[in-house]
């Protein structure tokens, strides 16, 4: 066998972007469901909040072909 | 699949199932580093012209069709738009309503052709890594994703400047957070610093960056794995596993194109997400 352990300590630390992202669209659409009208300003923040956690996972990857 | 992708697979094509054959060769980095065209005295050995790459083709590609657009959408403009009009607003109304008023309100609407052209133009980088015959991102190379976040970053910082009037006040506002006691302060203030004038602007251009790379190396293995599987010439068992694997790694790459093309809208539309939102955030005094 031969490969790199960058790929795998990425898999490992994507576990934490993976579970952030759920979380962050999980508690959005439970917030559009609660409260529908409010679903512009959800949606915008429910993006900035997916790109900010999605930055350390997408860091993680171009640090294990980096590293 | 690139001319690189191509030359890559045609190294271990239908390696599968042929005995003492080539190993599986996964598409490595090179692919997004294609080699210069040079033409005459100049190319590759000039100092001042590091030669023609695909990048830069694809990147006067992009900015004309952009520019295209733009100017066959606003010609001839209307009170009742016609349906080429139309086309365009859609665009604008959509950068107006999902992206300026939520971030900057009102106030905002003097960025809009900024924010706009933003959106357009990494759209379009981001979309010729699936148009047929040219497939490759010109975001998937950090520099083009670099530039555009530099050019957000002076622009948010002269914003500040001038919303806060001063320097000395901007980056007073910018750094210390209002309401925090005095003690913690010597501990905020570098986080701040470094939060918002260093990771900032990284990750502003690393994010578009990564989701590219990323991406088009996935659509290249899948390519790649795809010709590498395919041997019908290994007898009628092992030629026909072969075809059927082959085919799911076609059914595969297609599957994750559709989904790339979901990506780069979304990548587009985040990048002048951020961008509204740094600026937004200049303008307003903490």
């Amino acid at each position: 066998m031969e490969g790199s352990l960058n790929a795998i300590g990425y898999g490992i630390s994507v576990i934490g972007a993976g579970i952030g992202v759920g979380i962050v669209f999980g508690m959005g659409m439970q917030a559009i469901a609660r409260q529908p009208e409010a679903r512009g300003p959800l949606q915008t923040n429910i993006y900035i909040g997916f790109a900010l956690i999605e930055a350390l996972a997408l860091l993680g990857f171009v640090l294990a072909f980096a590293i | 699949m690139s001319a690189d992708t191509l030359n890559l697979a045609a190294e271990g094509g239908g390696g599968l199932f042929t005995p003492g054959g080539p190993g599986f060769e996964a598409p490595s980095v090179g692919i997004f580093f294609p080699s210069a065209w040079s033409w005459g005295n100049y190319g590759e050995t000039s100092p001042y012209l590091g030669g023609i790459t695909k990048y830069a083709v694809l990147l006067v590609v992009a900015t004309a069709l952009v520019l295209l657009f733009l100017w066959w959408t606003s010609r001839r403009l209307s009170m009742v738009p016609d349906r080429r009009q139309s086309l365009g607003e859609i665009f604008y109304l959509f950068i107006r309503e999902q992206i300026s008023r939520p971030m900057m309100g009102a106030k905002g609407d003097k960025y809009l052709p900024l924010l706009l052209s933003l959106f357009l133009f990494v759209f379009a980088m981001n979309i010729m890594g699936i148009i047929p015959f040219l497939q490759l991102p010109v975001t998937s190379n950090l520099s083009y994703p670099v530039g555009l976040a530099l050019i957000v970053y002076i622009i948010f910082i002269a914003v500040g400047i001038k919303s806060q009037g001063g320097v000395a006040a901007y980056f007073k506002s910018a750094v210390v957070p209002s309401g925090a006691p005095g003690w913690i302060l010597p501990l905020l203030v570098p986080i701040e610093i470094i939060s918002n004038f260093l990771i900032r602007p990284a990750t502003h251009a690393i994010r578009v960056f990564a989701t590219m790379f990323a991406g088009h190396l996935l659509l290249a293995t899948f390519a790649a794995a795809g010709w590498y599987m395919f041997n019908p010439s290994a007898g009628p068992l092992f030629g026909s596993i072969s075809v059927l694997f082959s085919g799911a790694s076609l059914v595969g790459f297609i599957v994750f194109t559709a989904f790339e093309m979901v990506i780069m809208f979304l990548q587009a539309f985040v990048f002048t997400l951020l961008a509204a939102l740094y600026i937004g955030q200049a303008q307003e005094a903490h």
